[in-house]
């Protein structure tokens, strides 16, 4: 037996000061209240009858103080406290890295894979040896330490208390990064994986991880995987028809089994489609619905399996997606008439379109777009962003170069959204110029002449030049005209034909906001609200959940925007027996004895506690006094 | 005075003697009492009426009016005494006797000791007051009427009086009485039997808490040819202390001390001792043909003086 706690020498010390103390009190205690009584021989004669007993009374007073000089004795050595010298060895540190990713929301386990896993990590807090320590972390798309490392046992419940699953994948990488680094230093270091082993590429953390200082084990969780999973889901509005729309899914058994599922397609909660699929073993179905109408919001497509069974991992049988919101847009044209211009812009039933001629301009009213055709006059703010065609050198946003003839479009911005869609390489103008373009201005198309298409930004506004007159070219007689010109007006609405209809879960999301302010309110699907910050024009949040979400920023209306889990690798949900990372394989669980600690000086607490209910029992019932 | 003289003086059962006041000597005897007093003196005419007459007679017989007895004639007996019908008729010379008329001394004896005075003192003033109601009775039978106050081996003595009228002597005496210091029974009334050479009632108004024995003093009373009539005072709240605990009890008399743990079972027993205590006095009266009369504190000394009349042996 060693004292891990106060040395001997100041524990006698103390000892001597406190038993010193009690004995003083006791004897205090001993002075009694001195009571005046009419006639002493009426007692005398009751107490010749308890003279026999008295030596035994003594003695059971005597008991009395024992008892409180065992009670500080007990104190004193829990103190001390005292280790047997199998405990003195020095205690494991241990990083419990608890999976809490999307496939630990599978029901093959009662009630849930995370269940049966925080079960498994409160036996271990349970068993805890005296000198070991741990740390308990939520591995998901990030990790997050839920405590320090501590033996506290009522610290580590707590932590467990608050490990919840989310919508993603585990970044185990980063979770073992994380318990490497925690570890470092300290002796006997082992890292618990409690997971269904659906962790990623093991090979990349082996190769960028070293673990050979560290004990692995692991702990596996589930049992089967049985699971169908919508995989792939995204919707998009066609570009001259936005009221109509498609949509693209895919679906993955991930059983060694043929399954029967319902696949149900919800426009704005109505049902818009019911499915009946079926799909062999390990299938991947895609599907494309076409030329859908009636929704003008959501959408969301949920599966069912048909044949009875259940499928262990509700998770991502349900997935949402926002179609971009449509809005009529006001275009002024400022031109002496333009037939190509006018018809491209007829294309867009969300065009309110408006020609004026140049000397009109400005007009009194707000426009989103402005056209100007052949003209340049001093730009009015109110009247919003601008395309300028062949514009004069007066007035032009970009300097005009030197004039050329016969060229086309022989270099251009693929990525950009002003030339989505088309294919500018078989154009042919007959004149026009090129521009001068400074450092702010961007170059989306040019000919080996000299930059012929640019664009920029202007007083905040941005804008579009095209340094030759359409009608000098073959370009409006081209697919590419209108594209081109709702393209540019989609651009400058915000309208942008990329739209992403959802997110995915798992990874930093930068949503459009208002670049005026630098905080939003995000709230989540299960109506959570915070505070998300927002740096040139969006908002940054790691998304862990599925469904729909809404940003509000101060004075803007609110953005709302779907988040999917359509994570193929967390989809298979088929639990991995063993963990092994390059040639490490993680072993099993250590030792850990449920209701024992180690620990001497709780026992002695509990024996103190005990003495003191010994005590007050018979000095209560008169038996030691 | 020092903090720790303070502290002994606070402890010291000698101290906590006289914590315990008697009533103030103007409660004591109040109107009421007063009224009450001449209440008891009618009634007791009225219990007594035609057996009585306000007069009481000794055991002596001498020279009265009315036949007692006869004995046989000694030389030297008055002629006019001798039956001479009985010679007449049965040829022996024997001589009327005659009781004697002679007005009675009542000694009130009165327990002055500190056990008189425990707790609340009830027991001293419910004696002054019990002494007070049967000296009146006694006075207005024109009885001689000594009070005697007894503690500490003493006598405090009022002097023999007689006459309703003098009762305010009474009542003053009484009121001057302390409470204070031992019972030693058989020793103060030896001093008592000592100095009254006339025999009468002797009351012994007491608690009887003599540590030497309460039976000395009556049979010092016995033995002197005096009537004893013993009226216990008694205090049952004295059976069933207010104690629990550690204590350290100590006899407000002697101050003797004990140290002891007071539980229930021990307060059953103390209550079963005093009772025991208590019958043995009764008994022991009973046995010697002593006249014994316990009055409770808790019951109005009225009622207990009419208590005493109705069962005799004070007035006869």
């Amino acid at each position: 037996m060693h004292l891990a706690g106060l040395p001997l020498s100041t524990l006698l010390t103390l000892g001597a000061v406190v038993g010193t103390l009690i004995v003083g009190l006791y004897i205090l205690k001993l002075r009694r209240r001195p009571v005046a009584v009419p006639f002493s021989r009426i007692w005398q004669q009751v107490l010749r009858d308890k003279e026999a007993t008295s030596l035994f009374s003594q003695l059971k007073r005597l008991l009395s103080l024992l008892l409180q000089l065992a009670l500080v004795a007990l104190l004193l050595l829990a103190l001390g406290d005292p280790r047997t010298k199998q405990n003195l060895v020095e205690g494991r540190n241990l990083v419990v890295l608890v999976d809490a990713s999307a496939s630990m929301k599978a029901t093959d386990v009662e009630p849930t894979r995370l269940a049966v896993a925080k079960r498994e990590v409160t036996r271990m807090v349970e068993g805890l040896g005296g000198s070991d320590r741990m740390l308990i972390a939520q591995m998901d798309a990030s990790i997050r330490p839920l405590s320090t490392m501590t033996n506290e046992v009522a610290d580590l419940k707590h932590a467990l208390d608050q490990v919840a699953a989310s919508d993603t994948r585990a970044d185990f990488l980063r979770a073992l990064s994380f318990g490497l680094d925690s570890l470092r230093g300290l002796g006997k270091a082992e890292i618990v994986v409690v997971s269904d082993g659906a962790l990623g590429d093991l090979g990349r953390i082996n190769r960028q991880l070293d673990l050979s200082n560290v004990a692995l084990s692991y702990v596996k969780v589930g049992k089967s995987a049985r699971n169908v999973a919508i995989t792939e889901f995204s919707v998009r509005r066609y570009p001259l028809d936005k009221s109509r729309y498609e949509v693209m899914l895919e679906l993955t058994n991930t059983n060694d089994k043929p399954v029967n599922t319902e696949l149900t397609l919800l426009g704005d909660g109505n049902i818009v489609d019911v499915t009946q699929l079926s799909l062999k073993p390990n299938e991947s179905l895609q599907r494309f619905y076409k030329d859908l109408a009636g929704a003008s919001r959501t959408l969301e497509a949920t599966i069912k399996m048909t044949d009875g069974k259940p499928d262990e991992l509700p998770a991502d049988n349900h997935v949402y997606a926002l179609m971009p919101e449509r809005r009529r847009a006001r275009v002024l044209v400022v031109t002496e008439g333009n037939t190509y211009l006018e018809a491209a812009l007829l294309l867009d039933e969300y065009l309110d379109v408006e020609v004026i001629a140049p000397q009109k301009y400005p007009p009194a009213e707000k426009f989103d777009v402005t056209i100007y055709d052949g003209v340049a006059p001093p730009h009015e703010p109110r009247t919003g962003p601008a395309l300028y065609l062949a514009p004069p050198a007066q007035g032009s946003p970009v300097e005009i170069g030197k004039p050329i003839d016969m060229f086309g479009f022989d270099t251009w911005d693929k990525k950009s959204p002003l030339l989505r869609w088309m294919e500018l390489g078989d154009i042919q103008v007959a004149k026009g110029f090129s521009f001068k373009p400074d450092k702010e201005q961007k170059v989306v198309g040019a000919s080996e002449l000299g930059p012929i298409m640019v664009s920029g930004s202007r007083s905040g506004q941005r804008y579009v030049a095209l340094s030759f007159d359409p009608r000098e070219s073959d370009f409006v007689l081209r697919v590419g005209w209108p594209l081109f010109i709702l393209n540019t007006v989609n651009a400058f609405v915000e309208e942008d034909s990329s739209y992403i209809s959802s997110f995915k879960t798992g990874e930093v999301w930068r949503v459009p906001a208002p670049s005026t302010t630098d905080v939003a309110t995000l709230t989540e699907p299960g109506g959570k609200r915070r505070a998300v910050p927002v740096k040139e024009g969006r908002a940054f949040y790691l998304g862990e959940h599925a469904g729909f979400y809404q940003l509000e920023a101060p004075d803007a209306p609110p953005i709302r925007f779907a988040a999917n889990l359509s994570d193929l690798e967390e989809s298979h949900i088929a639990p991995a027996a063993s963990l092994e990372i390059g040639k490490k394989k993680a072993g099993s669980l250590g030792e850990f004895k449920v209701g024992v600690r180690r620990e001497i000086w709780l026992y002695l607490l509990l024996a103190v506690i005990g003495v003191s209910l010994v005590e007050w029992l018979t000095y209560h019932r008169r038996w030691t006094v | 005075m020092g903090v720790l003289d303070l502290f002994k003086r606070a402890a010291s059962p000698v101290s906590r003697r006289f914590s315990n006041r008697p009533a103030p000597a103007e409660e004591l005897f109040d109107d009421e009492f007063q009224r009450k007093l001449e209440m008891l003196a009618m009634v007791s005419r009225k219990v007594f009426a035609g057996r009585m007459r306000a007069e009481r007679r000794t055991k002596k017989k001498g020279s009265g009016v009315e036949f007692a007895d006869h004995r046989n004639y000694t030389e030297g007996d008055d002629f006019r005494y001798v039956d001479w019908n009985i010679y007449q008729r049965f040829g022996k010379l024997l001589v009327r006797l005659y009781e004697e008329e002679e007005d009675l001394s009542i000694y009130l004896i009165v327990d002055c000791s500190s056990s008189m005075a425990f707790g609340d003192s009830k027991k001293f003033d419910h004696a002054r007051r019990l002494c007070a109601a049967l000296a009146y009775v006694g006075l207005a039978n024109l009885d001689r009427v000594t009070i005697v106050g007894v503690s500490d081996g003493e006598l405090v003595r009022m002097p023999p009086t007689r006459g309703k009228g003098r009762i305010f002597k009474v009542l003053n005496f009484l009121r001057e009485l302390e409470a204070s210091g031992t019972t030693e029974l058989a020793e103060t009334l030896r001093m008592f039997v000592a100095q009254h050479k006339r025999r009468g009632l002797a009351v012994l108004i007491s608690d009887l808490y003599d540590p030497a024995g309460f039976e000395g003093g009556i049979n010092m009373l016995r033995f002197n040819k005096f009537e004893p009539f013993v009226l216990h005072i008694v205090d049952n709240r004295e059976a069933r202390p207010d104690l629990k605990g550690d204590v350290r009890i100590y006899d407000c008399e002697t101050g003797d001390e004990r140290e002891l743990t007071v539980t229930a079972q021990m307060l059953e027993k103390i209550g079963e001792a005093w009772r025991l205590y208590r019958e043995s006095i009764e008994r022991f009266c009973a046995s010697r043909q002593v006249a014994y009369f316990a009055a409770p504190v808790d019951i109005p000394f009225e009622e207990l003086v009419l208590q005493v009349f109705r069962r005799g042996g004070f007035l006869r």
